[in-house]
């Protein structure tokens, strides 16, 4: 059965009473977020790689690169795609090669979101022009569903562009040689800003009627499947909007669209505050490994030196 | 009941752990293997479970899907309706369950309810089907359309064990005892399926959120008799 | 290809010779289509389309079982884009996700306003055919459907009409202001921030129009939307009117052919 089941009748009814009165299953407010967690891989060679959980809903980022040409028509930006992996890990509902509607709206959000606001600046990728640049791509799996998966999904990526760094490389005349990570420190990406998705879903406030509508933030699966509509607003903490997302669903008024960007605005500021922090957290921890193992090559070092002495 | 302990897939049961009865028969249940001679091996992981006067053993296990058995209590919901029967849910994305149009309390061609597409039904697995009415006496015995309320997912071996029930001297064989605490302080109504879905209806949307979130929680976190005692006296307080 | 912009801060006229809030010529026809159950020929400036509706129909079935879980009919969009339709002969895959997403948006959109409950077990299929593209595509395709479903009599709570607004440098170049223009054409388009804005209708008394599809994918400052979002909500309100009069005089002459 590809299709997810739906809430009985009982529980979208429940849902609905319950989100009237202010209550989730959860209960949390409407307009805040399950935990965020964020971590990333622990092997200090590794990075770019990520993973979020929002609630239980849990996303893995991957980013990797590698040395390619370029595409005629672009000669001076590197290639960077985005891949979003929906299988039947993440829920049943989803299957191997067969395209839903879910994985169209993620990655053309993400796309939207991402690469075209031009958050990556690809003319950094490029090495030579017209012959070399680095291809990058960023693996998005989403490996458990439970609803929000878009939220989730952007935050991981943008943790893992801001996490990645890339070989460094030199060119003398011709030649270029890319280093590896044990000989010289990678690169950081050039980010021009940092963006976030905030989706708002929006349920009836009476039965029947479509004129007052209550918007709740980070909805759960049982949630979701019974919202009325949905609002995707990506932007960044300077409150540049890169991409809204509303795809039918039920009608909102002009002005609600507006306290919904100003509402996401402030959302935005925390995924940016929380990714910096654990952006800091991570970089001490890797120096922190770093420095121990530097300790150890010392004291090498120090067995060396004193041998002729004795 | 004992518990000598967890038993991994290919272990062999200690000859001790074996419950004696006077007969010297043994009775196998879930999980358990018998390798003749005598040697009898685990093939899930679970906790090794023994009745002594029945001379049974059996591995309690808390993983995996629900299987329906016959005599299980299981919360159904409708997915459609065909002129003989209704095709149900039991648990997700696996073949429907039949329902017979007629399988109700009094239910004849003219009374029989009429359930439409989402509602749900506490329900007994028949051989072949589920059906809301004990077919042996006619009676309904608490089974029938669910009205309203919210059903929790939890998973089937704590639905299993809040279906327990209580020992003699007051104790919850199953070790949960949120519903029992929880009921001193609130009313409310509650349907347990072995499908793993327990279905809660209260006066108010937040005293069901209240109860339906301690028992998820109870279930995720396993939380002891204790913890659970006083989880729901410090959650109920503010209520 | 670099756009000149910077012209229309001199003269107040865009690039064909448009005020800010001008659309261009609208130009539409129902029932162009015998064949179909419903269809619109629709021109916006220089985007074309034709769109045919089929069905209320019921499944076609081998997708998941027979039985849907729905008890309301399923609108199906397709889209095809004609490879001379744009500068330079392209054929578009049917897997590019741009176009995936218009169809999504589309269905979506039209699974709201229209009456889909009257018809369970069933399939309403949209098929939009691009002639010729010059801006404003998605709403032009929103504008088509909404005539070739109402041609096919499908019952919808309002019409849904859509147009695209940008955000330009203002006219006053002594304001750090932008305007907003209304109705891009494909060069527009590239150079400046756009959003494509429907809107449904609330019939009559019904209050103000509620905004069912809204899409942007171009950076913008937060402050610039509220022009930009009141700029489209009007500017769909005189493409519903255009629409509607499309829609009476089609329904005039229905009439007169029926009578004489």
């Amino acid at each position: 059965m590809p299709s997810e089941v739906t809430p009985s009748t009982n529980n979208h009814d429940f849902i609905l009473t319950a989100l009237r009165q202010n209550l989730r299953l959860d209960s949390r407010p409407l307009d805040t977020y399950r935990p965020i967690d964020l971590t990333f891989s622990s092997d200090p060679d590794t990075y770019g790689q990520t993973d979020v959980r929002i609630g239980k809903t849990r996303v893995l980022c991957n980013i990797s690169c590698e040395v390619g040409a370029p595409y005629p028509d672009r000669k001076f930006d590197g290639v960077f795609t985005i891949s979003c992996e929906l299988g039947p890990m993440g829920s049943p509902a989803w299957e191997v090669g067969r395209q839903d509607q879910t994985e169209i709206i993620l990655s053309r959000i993400l796309e939207k979101t991402v690469r075209r606001s031009g958050a990556l600046d690809t003319e950094s990728l490029c090495i030579v022009a017209g012959q070399k640049c680095f291809h990058l791509r960023a693996d998005i799996h989403i490996l458990d569903h439970d609803g929000n998966v878009l939220d989730a999904a952007c935050f991981a990526l943008m943790a893992a562009l801001l996490h990645f760094r890339r070989p460094d490389v030199s060119i003398e005349g011709e030649e270029v040689t890319v280093y590896s990570v044990r000989e010289r420190e990678p690169v950081k990406l050039t980010m021009t800003h940092h963006p976030f998705c905030i989706t708002t879903s929006f349920y009836p406030s009476r039965q029947g009627s479509d004129d007052d509508l209550i918007s709740v933030l980070d909805t759960t699966l049982q949630e979701e499947q019974c919202r009325t509509g949905s609002l995707t607003i990506s932007l960044n903490r300077h409150g540049e909007v890169c991409n809204i997302a509303k795809y039918g669903g039920v009608g909102i008024e002009g002005l609600s669209v507006l306290t919904c960007v100003n509402a996401s605005l402030e959302k935005a500021k925390m995924f940016d505050r929380l990714l910096k922090e654990r952006l800091a957290e991570d970089e001490k921890a890797r120096q922190a490994k770093i420095g121990a193992m530097g300790l150890e090559l010392s004291a090498e070092n120090e067995r060396v030196m004193e041998r002729p002495v004795g | 009941m004992t518990t000598p302990g967890v038993l991994l897939p290919g272990e062999v049961v200690p000859q001790s752990a074996l419950p004696a009865t006077k007969k010297g028969t043994l009775t196998l249940g879930p999980g358990l293997h018998h390798v003749p001679p005598s040697t009898i091996s685990a093939t899930t992981t679970g906790s090794l479970q023994t009745d002594n006067k029945k001379g049974a053993i059996w591995l309690e296990t808390s993983h995996g899907r629900y299987q329906p058995t016959v005599g299980d209590h299981v919360i159904a919901q409708i997915h459609h309706s065909s002129t003989e029967s209704y095709s149900c849910i039991l648990t997700p994305h696996t073949p429907y369950a039949i329902l017979g149009q007629l399988a109700f309390e009094g239910a004849n061609k003219k009374t029989r309810p009429q359930l439409k597409s989402g509602d749900l039904v506490y329900a007994r697995v028949s051989k072949t089907k589920i059906e809301c009415f004990n077919s042996a006496t006619g009676k309904s015995e608490g089974m029938g359309p669910l009205k309203a309320g919210m059903t929790f997912s939890v998973t089937p071996s704590f639905a299993r064990r809040l279906m327990m029930g209580t020992s003699k001297d007051g104790q919850a064989k199953g070790g949960v005892v949120v519903l029992e605490e929880a009921g001193e302080k609130v009313r409310f109504e509650v349907a347990v399926g072995r499908n793993g879905k327990v279905w809660i209806d209260s006066s108010t949307a937040r005293e069901t959120i209240v109860i339906g979130g301690l028992l998820v929680r109870a279930d995720e976190e396993g939380w002891g008799v204790e913890m659970q005692r006083k989880m729901v006296k410090k959650v109920l307080r503010d209520v | 290809m670099p756009l000149d912009t910077s012209t229309y801060a001199l003269a107040h006229l865009r690039l064909d010779g448009r005020r800010w809030n001008e659309l261009r010529r609208l130009h539409a026809q129902i029932s162009t289509q015998a064949a179909a159950d419903g269809s619109s020929y629709l021109e916006q400036g220089n985007t074309k389309v034709l769109c045919t509706v089929s069905g209320p129909q019921e499944q076609k079935g081998g997708r998941g079982g027979a039985r849907d879980q729905g008890n309301e009919a399923k609108v199906d969009v397709e889209m095809n884009i004609a490879a001379f339709s744009g500068m330079d002969r392209k054929r578009r895959a049917r897997s590019d996700k741009r176009v995936q997403e218009m169809q999504v948006t589309i269905a979506s959109a039209f699974q709201s306003t229209l009456f889909t409950h009257l018809f369970p077990h069933s399939t309403i299929t949209v098929t939009l055919h691009i002639l010729s593209q010059d801006g404003s595509l998605l709403a032009a395709c929103l504008n088509a459907a909404t005539l070739a479903l109402i041609d096919a009599g499908i019952p919808m709570s309002d019409y849904i009409s859509s147009v695209t607004v940008a955000s330009a440098p203002s006219s006053d170049q002594s304001l750090d202001e932008m305007d907003p223009l209304l109705d891009l054409n494909g060069l527009e388009e590239q150079e400046l921030p756009f959003m494509t804005v429907g809107t449904c209708g609330r019939g009559p008394g019904g209050g103000e129009e509620k905004v069912m599809v809204l899409v942007m994918e171009t950076k913008v400052q937060m402050a610039r939307l509220e022009a930009m979002l009141s700029v489209g909500i009007d500017g769909c309100k005189q493409v519903r009117g255009i629409l509607d009069g499309v829609v009476r005089s089609h329904g005039k002459r229905v009439l007169e052919s029926k009578v004489s």
